[in-house]
């Protein structure tokens, strides 16, 4: 018996909003205190103005440490997904059941909506119209197909963490949450100012939903390279791991 | 083995049993059975109730201290 799909659908909400709300908003920040010093070239957005790649890497921490809380604390409730391309990627493999995929992925989308709205109300406007509620989207150079790829190679490399840190019964127990969370700190910090390393549909969706709602900036034109790419990658992980390390 | 409890109490009774927190011997009487869920799994997919729970043998002494009652 597990706990009811209710309490579970709650769950990722919440857990979604933790990341959202602290990842997207350390971006917001970072942005804020970058206003004024100038753009070095048309690839520095102001994502690193001011510590270069450190700042990438704090974006990365404030995501990653959100996301190991959010599973220390979820992760027995829900399974702690936060985020469509790992529910996708375990349905696909034949480890969640379908009938539940879809009110999980209503609950990510939900807390993300939530998170973006709530901490644009809570900081004020700058934070949509100098931080854009850390929405993503590619960066100077690099082409829509680009960031599909990249989007997919780093998902991969999240979902196979997951795959081998907490779904495979051999792994160390108790470590899968902080793993997962520096693992997604050094995504971000390598491929933040390519594509903002989104990784997850539904982080994107709640900035692309607030900056929509309260500044008219339309933003959705990118989010097939958000919903593509991660869905592909974490499904690809799944399976490799699948066929790589279980079995004989 | 004699239960412990009936010992303190000066009757003599056949221990039934065996508190798994100190050792202790009980006879029924002094037996606590306390039913403990197993949850299994965890993240990333949500961890499921065994169906069947674990018996626990306590005695009072130890039952009050686990539980406060």
């Amino acid at each position: 018996m597990t706990v009811s799909l209710g309490k579970r659908f709650v769950a990722e909400a919440v857990g979604t909003f933790i990341l959202v709300f602290f990842g997207a908003g350390a971006a917001v920040v970072t942005l804020m205190l970058a206003v004024g010093t100038g753009q070095a070239t048309p690839f520095n957005i102001g994502i690193g103005a001011l510590g270069g790649l450190g700042d990438w890497l704090a974006i990365g921490l404030a995501f990653g440490i959100a996301i190991a809380g959010a599973i220390y604390t979820f992760g027995r409730v829900s399974g702690c997904h936060i985020n469509p391309a790992v529910t996708i990627a375990l349905f696909a493999t034949g480890r969640f059941p379908g009938r539940d995929v879809g009110p999980y992925i209503a609950a990510q989308l939900l807390g993300a909506a939530a998170a973006s709205l709530l901490f644009a109300w809570a900081i004020g406007p700058d934070a949509v119209t100098i931080g854009g509620l850390g929405a993503t989207a590619p960066f100077h150079g690099i082409g829509y197909l680009q960031a599909i790829a990249i989007e997919a190679i780093g998902t991969f490399l999240l979902m196979l963490v997951i795959m081998g840190a907490a779904v495979d019964e051999r792994a160390t127990p108790g470590f899968a949450g902080l793993v997962v969370g520096l693992v997604v700190a050094g995504i971000i910090t390598t491929t933040g100012n390519l594509t903002g390393a989104s990784l997850n549909p539904a982080r994107t969706f709640g900035p692309y939903l607030g900056d929509w709602l309260l500044a008219g900036q339309n933003l959705w034109e990118f989010f097939p390279i958000y919903i593509v790419g991660p869905i592909i990658g974490a499904v690809a992980a799944a399976i490799l791991y699948d066929n790589l390390c279980c079995g004989d | 083995m004699k239960c412990y409890y009936c010992a303190l109490e000066g009757k003599e009774s056949e221990a039934v049993a065996i508190c798994i927190v100190c050792g202790m011997g009980l006879c029924m009487e002094h037996t606590i059975r306390k039913d403990v869920d197993v949850w299994e799994g965890g993240y990333p997919l949500p961890s499921r109730r065994v169906k069947a729970p674990l018996p626990r043998i306590l005695c009072p002494e130890c039952y009050a201290a686990l539980y406060g009652k």
